[in-house]
């Protein structure tokens, strides 16, 4: 069946119509918000949070539009949200800490907090250009498509894509000259 | 190239979104040379997950289905408890409007005609004419006030 019986069904109160689309949308929801996040676990609240919100305003959906786009940008704003949220929390906890700590970049991180790029890639991308990166290499999305997901203008992203591609060039360089050195 | 220095070095120089962009759609996507400056889309690809690496534990749709079950049973008591409150809420104010109603014309009924009070010295109306005739007046006088009413009308 097509998405837009799919959602037809669903705004009639099958719920079980949902399942398709969560199946079918869940491993590419999941790449990006790990890409974000860089947890598994986060991801996965964090696409659960959003598989719900899609489908409490299923009916607002302009099925016109792109359903994965609508989903991206649900998404979105949840992991920026977590993050934001991450971030203060991690802060304080760090506040909190009296022993200083010590980070190795080339550490193995835990199971806790199992990274899905190179550790300095983390520091060097913010969560967007993180997000513009994931859609542009994954989904083979341009600009315009991503500006929809992100909420701003396709030049932006058209620059915040080519500083992002900079930077990783630059990291990668860096490291392999790096390596080459040792 | 003296070209791909050039724009560069602009990029570079100018912070501007509009004139990089600009830059970006004119040289920089087009230009071999530059591009080499940039990761590609393939080893880009290679460096970020990829969906089919990216399956959830199971059990998500167990908790999302789970979840918006309870939320579609949900909206109509919501409903319903709306429906209720609207209700209460219109007759309470219906309520209130009829006793202030009635009040405000209790307030009119005892007001004291003009002839009974004269507090000697202070206000009198000896009669009011009203279209050549004497009318009918009462005086209001709102405790802790320092103004006078009179009310004046026809008599009938």
């Amino acid at each position: 069946m097509d998405e837009q019986g799919i959602i037809k069904r669903c705004l009639k109160g099958e719920t079980g119509e949902f399942r398709q689309i969560v199946n079918q949308y869940t491993p590419p929801l999941m790449a990006v918000a790990m890409t974000v996040l860089g947890n598994r676990q986060d991801a996965e609240d964090i696409c659960q949070e959003t598989f719900i919100q899609a489908y409490r305003h299923l009916s607002s959906f302009d099925t016109e539009k792109s359903l994965r786009t609508w989903l991206y940008t649900i998404l979105y704003r949840r992991c920026l949200n977590a993050a934001k949220r991450k971030k203060i929390f991690s802060g304080i906890l760090n506040r909190l800490k009296t022993e200083p700590q010590t980070w190795t970049p080339t550490s193995d991180p835990g199971p806790e907090e199992q990274l899905f790029l190179p550790p300095g890639l983390y520091r060097t991308l913010s969560p967007k250009e993180r997000t513009v990166l994931s859609l542009w290499a994954n989904d083979g999305y341009t600009a315009h498509d991503i500006s929809e997901v992100v909420g701003c203008s396709a030049s932006t992203v058209r620059v915040t894509l080519f500083n992002a591609r900079r930077k990783i060039k630059a990291f990668l360089e860096n490291k392999h000259g790096v390596m080459q050195n040792c | 190239m003296v070209s791909c220095k050039i724009v560069n070095a602009l990029y570079a120089a100018v912070p501007s979104r509009v004139f990089r962009d600009y830059l970006i759609r004119t040289h920089l996507e087009k230009c071999d040379g530059c591009q080499a400056r940039y990761i590609s889309r393939s080893e880009a690809e290679a460096l970020f997950i990829k969906p089919g690496n990216a399956n959830p534990a199971s059990g998500l749709w167990e908790k999302i289905e789970c979840q918006i079950g309870q939320e579609a049973a949900v909206p109509e008591q919501r409903l319903t408890g709306l429906r209720w409150e609207w209700a209460v809420g219109a007759v309470t104010f219906l309520v209130l409007a009829a006793a202030s109603f009635w009040l405000l014309r209790g307030v009119q009924t005892k007001a004291v005609r003009a002839d009974y009070i004269w507090p000697a010295g202070h206000f009198g109306i000896n009669y009011i004419n009203v279209g050549g005739a004497p009318a009918q007046a009462f005086v209001y006088q709102p405790k802790g006030a320092d103004i006078i009413i009179v009310w004046a009308e026809k008599k009938s």
